[in-house]
């Protein structure tokens, strides 16, 4: 545990020292939220209804898709990895530790667009704390076992960039958090629910924000089956060697991490 | 003679339909440095990664103090301390950290002295990305001798060390070994296993081409003393004298160069041939087959050769 405990705090201190993890932490999802807050409350009034839940999502997607990935893979194909096994690190705490380390940012992160948000853009506050700060980490799980998933399956660099930005731009476009998934046209709206980013915000504004929406099982469910589905496959592809020599086949079963969401794209609505 | 720690029967690798490593067998004594030779692709650090249980063999058997590596990885972990050819640690960790990390892992308090030893003092807050490439191989090695390992893999240790780096890790490891340590070294440099080593196994296209001291490998080989002498006038680059048990191997630069298998009869016909012809010594070099010697003409040999395709 004190092994554990020592790693955390390492990992934990890095996220301020290593630049590309200060970036996509704080520095991106924050001068994105002042900028884009300033821009579309002034464009689309209604937009501060959802303005602090988009914004905090949009935090988390740099976190878990944009920056974990290319960290796992990178420090795999380093030697990193190895050197870890070599002492007894556990692939538990290679896979959990970064995920926990990047969630206590994240939490940093949200509460600072919470208060910001609300203070500067007049945007809406959640209305119950603890409803929203549970969603708000099962949106984290999701999107982090994805990201994890994505690095323990990718074998490269260029491969993880492109899987995180296939998720990523569609998520960003048509998950909510800049329109409404609502107001998306028939098709459009059922091809969202592919995707993490339209039940996370389904979860986020459900539960934590003013209004009486139903509670959103569906995406609730979604998302829960999503988390424990993807780092259960992360579990199951980790390797501790470089995969750049030598690609697994294995790697393909991370595709059953999709599943979740087509169900949902079948069912929901 | 002390127990055996590290015990290899018929162990055998291979990678696809690459024989890495092909039934070989060896044992290694307690407190004993035992170097694997070989040249790249020979099967050394597949070995030797089977060995720390980072690789699974495809037959026979591996045993380090009486565990099975591929299947008690976690008892084995303290048990063995391991410098890898090729790892690293993340790049914003510090000297500091890493020496914290990995001895929390060991279940260890951190050896501050280590760092000290290992000439990384002035480098404790500094990151690893930022150390050079020999004191990122100091702090590796540091690592590996924190928790105090009965067995120790170095893998190729002295790669970019300097000069004073590498002659400071012999001499930790000659401390290590007198503290009963046991030390398992794969390397290219032949004089390292020649001035370090109890034996060494010469690995040839995954199997064992010769194993022993290494007095006891070079005494298999070619047993002649080679003999240059070099002088004044230089009459004897010239001379083309024959000398009792020594044959003549040309000049090489300023020294006329014999191999013989009588050294001093042939080094006091030498002396008084020159003696006789007025041309005063400049130098004289007696030398024994070196380890690497033994090893060219092992891993030269037109039998090694054949079968590569």
């Amino acid at each position: 545990m004190t092994a554990f405990l020592h790693h955390l705090a390492y990992d934990f201190k890095t996220g301020i020292r290593d630049r590309s993890k200060l970036l996509m932490f704080y520095l991106f999802p924050l001068v994105f939220f002042f900028l884009v807050g300033g821009l579309m409350s002034s464009v689309n009034p209604n937009f501060g209804q959802t303005m602090i839940p988009a914004m905090v999502l949009f935090a988390f997607m740099c976190s878990a898709l944009l920056n974990l990935p290319s960290l796992l893979v990178n420090a795999r194909e380093a030697g990193v990895f190895r050197s870890y096994r070599i002492n007894g690190v556990p692939a538990a705490s290679v896979l959990a530790i970064p995920v926990i380390s990047a969630a206590a940012h994240m939490a940093v992160a949200a509460v600072v667009i919470s208060l910001a948000g609300a203070r500067f853009y007049g945007a809406a506050a959640p209305a119950n704390v603890a409803l929203f700060a549970l969603a708000a980490l099962l949106s984290y799980a999701a999107y982090a076992g994805i990201g994890v998933l994505i690095g323990v399956a990718s074998g490269n660099n260029t491969v993880t960039i492109l899987i995180s930005q296939l998720i990523y731009i569609p998520s960003i476009i048509l998950g909510g958090l800049m329109v409404p998934s609502a107001m998306l046209p028939g098709g459009l709206a059922r091809l969202s629910l592919l995707l993490p980013a339209t039940h996370c915000m389904k979860v986020l504004v459900g539960l934590g924000m003013p209004g009486a929406a139903p509670t959103p099982w569906l995406s609730m469910g979604v998302l829960a089956v999503s988390a424990a589905l993807s780092f259960g496959l992360a579990a199951l592809l980790f390797e501790w060697d470089s995969r750049a020599s030598a690609p697994s086949p294995k790697a393909w079963f991370a595709l059953l991490a999709v599943l979740p969401y087509a169900v949902a794209a079948l069912i929901g609505r | 003679m002390s127990e055996a720690v590290v015990e290899v029967r018929d162990f055998r690798k291979r990678y696809g339909d690459a024989v890495a490593v092909d039934g070989i067998g060896f044992e290694v004594r307690s407190g004993e440095i035992f170097a694997l030779l070989g040249p790249n692709g020979s099967g050394k650090t597949s070995t030797l990664e089977s060995l720390e249980g980072i690789r699974k063999p495809d037959g026979g058997s591996l045993r380090i103090g009486g565990m099975d590596p591929s299947r008690q990885p976690r008892r084995l972990r303290n048990f063995i301390g391991v410098q890898l050819q090729t790892s690293a640690l993340p790049a914003s960790m510090t000297v500091d950290e890493a020496m914290l990390f990995f001895c929390a892992y060991h279940g260890k308090t951190p050896r501050e002295d280590l760092i000290e030893r290992l000439g990384l003092d002035e480098k404790r807050r500094v990151q690893y990305g930022k150390l050079s490439v020999g004191q990122q191989r100091r702090l590796a090695l540091a690592i590996a001798i924190a928790h105090e390992p009965r067995v120790l893999f170095l893998d190729e240790p002295t790669a970019g060390l300097d000069v004073q780096s590498r002659a400071d890790l012999h001499v930790l490891m000659a401390e290590l070994r007198a503290k009963g340590t046991t030390i398992i070294l794969a390397t290219h440099d032949m004089a390292e296993a020649d001035k370090l080593a109890d034996r060494a196994a010469i690995l040839l296209q995954g199997k064992i081409a010769a194993i022993g001291s290494p007095r006891q490998l070079t005494a298999a080989g070619d047993r002649r003393t080679r003999i240059s002498v070099s002088s004044e006038r230089g009459l004897l680059l010239e001379s083309g004298a024959d000398f009792p048990d020594a044959l003549a191997q040309g000049p090489s630069e300023d020294y006329a160069v014999y191999l013989s298998e009588n050294p001093g009869k042939s080094v006091a016909a030498i002396l008084a041939w020159l003696e006789e012809a007025g041309d005063p010594l400049v130098d004289l070099r007696v030398e024994r087959p070196s380890l690497e010697e033994r090893f060219l003409e092992i891993t030269t040999a037109p039998s090694a050769q054949g079968d590569d395709k």
